[in-house]
């Protein structure tokens, strides 16, 4: 399946990419004490800037996933060029090749509201150790959206469903991650400065037009659409 | 990306602040000012601060910013989005 939208990120090379960008990911982290010893998973990890972030500031044992291959390509080339020993594997989070309890903390940064989310919370938590926390940052509807706008949203990010807060707490709480927390963030969609930024040298210009669509899209819909960030235990 | 497109992309942006890469590394950001076919003139964003309004004196009088030729640009994008 392809999904012009993630084009649009991968092709730009768009670190940060998620409500919020790089700066509310470093708050975030700032409150959980992440020690060296744990393992952390980022999950459809993009360039690679939050990966090589925990990598580098706090020492752990980083694994970062994605299935898009321009996105594990860039984000190869990051920890690389950096030289920060983060593990990364082109994978699917539908299907994750880790052994159940694998990891301290995972991390998902706008990337379940892309995927199938019941089957993703499912093997996110089996890969999650038993007294492990998941951190996720996922487009959230704050109003009710109509059946237009829900095609709409559907259509330009390639998603099923846009999730109101319950909706999402209902997954979380049906995969069996049953204490959920909701982190506080600012209600607005704060643009956030693009300053991580590796574009390929062929960008088709299609992807020009899906920016400008999505840009149209907030315009009219942002304040029917938002995001949350969810902390989950099992 | 090729001259023709860089144009067109630089034209479409006029007027937004964007964030321009060289082939030299170099990076500026700034808003566009002026497009033609061979060059883009950004009024880059240090200027707001230290100049004063309605004053570019160190990027000539034209109030247009500096120009930086097409060839010299290796990408161009919007300086600050949202994305999900
Ligand atoms: C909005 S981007 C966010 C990227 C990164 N987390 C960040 O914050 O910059 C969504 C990411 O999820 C990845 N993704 C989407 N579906 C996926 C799947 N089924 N398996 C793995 N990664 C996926 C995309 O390739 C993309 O890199």
């Amino acid at each position: 399946m392809t999904n012009t939208y993630l084009d649009l990120l991968a092709y730009f090379g768009i670190g940060g990419a998620h409500p919020g960008g790089f700066n509310l990911t470093k708050a975030i982290l700032e409150n959980e004490n992440i020690q060296p010893n744990e393992s952390v998973l980022d999950v459809g990890c993009g360039t690679g800037q939050t990966a090589a972030f925990l990598a580098e500031k706090y020492n752990c044992q980083v694994t970062a996933i994605d299935n898009h291959p321009i996105m594990v390509q860039k984000a190869r080339q990051r920890f690389k060029k950096i030289k920060v020993p983060v593990m990364v594997l082109e994978e699917d989070v539908h299907n994750l090749d880790f052994v159940d309890s694998s990891f301290d903390l995972v991390i998902a940064e706008s990337v379940i509201v892309f995927t199938d989310i019941s089957r993703t919370l499912k093997e996110l938590s089996r890969v999650l150790k038993s007294d492990g926390s998941l951190i996720m940052i996922e487009m959230t509807a704050e109003h009710y959206l109509s059946e237009e706008q829900q095609k709409l949203a559907c259509s330009l990010y390639g998603i099923k469903e846009v999730l109101n807060t319950e909706e999402w707490i209902l997954q979380l709480h049906q995969t069996g991650l049953t204490q959920v927390e909701i982190i506080n963030t600012p209600p607005e969609l704060i643009k956030s400065e693009i300053n991580d930024i590796n574009p390929s040298i062929q960008i088709n210009m299609d992807l020009f037009d899906i920016w400008d669509k999505h840009n149209e899209f907030l315009l009219h819909n942002g304040d029917f659409i938002s995001y949350r960030v969810f902390k989950c235990r099992k | 990306m090729n001259r023709s497109d860089l144009y067109n992309q630089c034209c479409r942006f006029n007027g937004q602040r964007v964030r321009i890469t060289c082939h030299d590394g170099r990076v500026h950001v700034g808003e566009i000012t002026r497009v033609n076919r061979n060059m883009v003139w950004i009024r880059p964003d240090e200027n707001l601060g230290g100049y004063g309004l309605g004053f570019f004196g160190g990027y000539g009088e034209s109030g247009f910013g500096f120009g930086i030729a097409l060839g010299a640009i290796a990408g161009i994008a919007l300086a600050s989005a949202f994305f999900w």
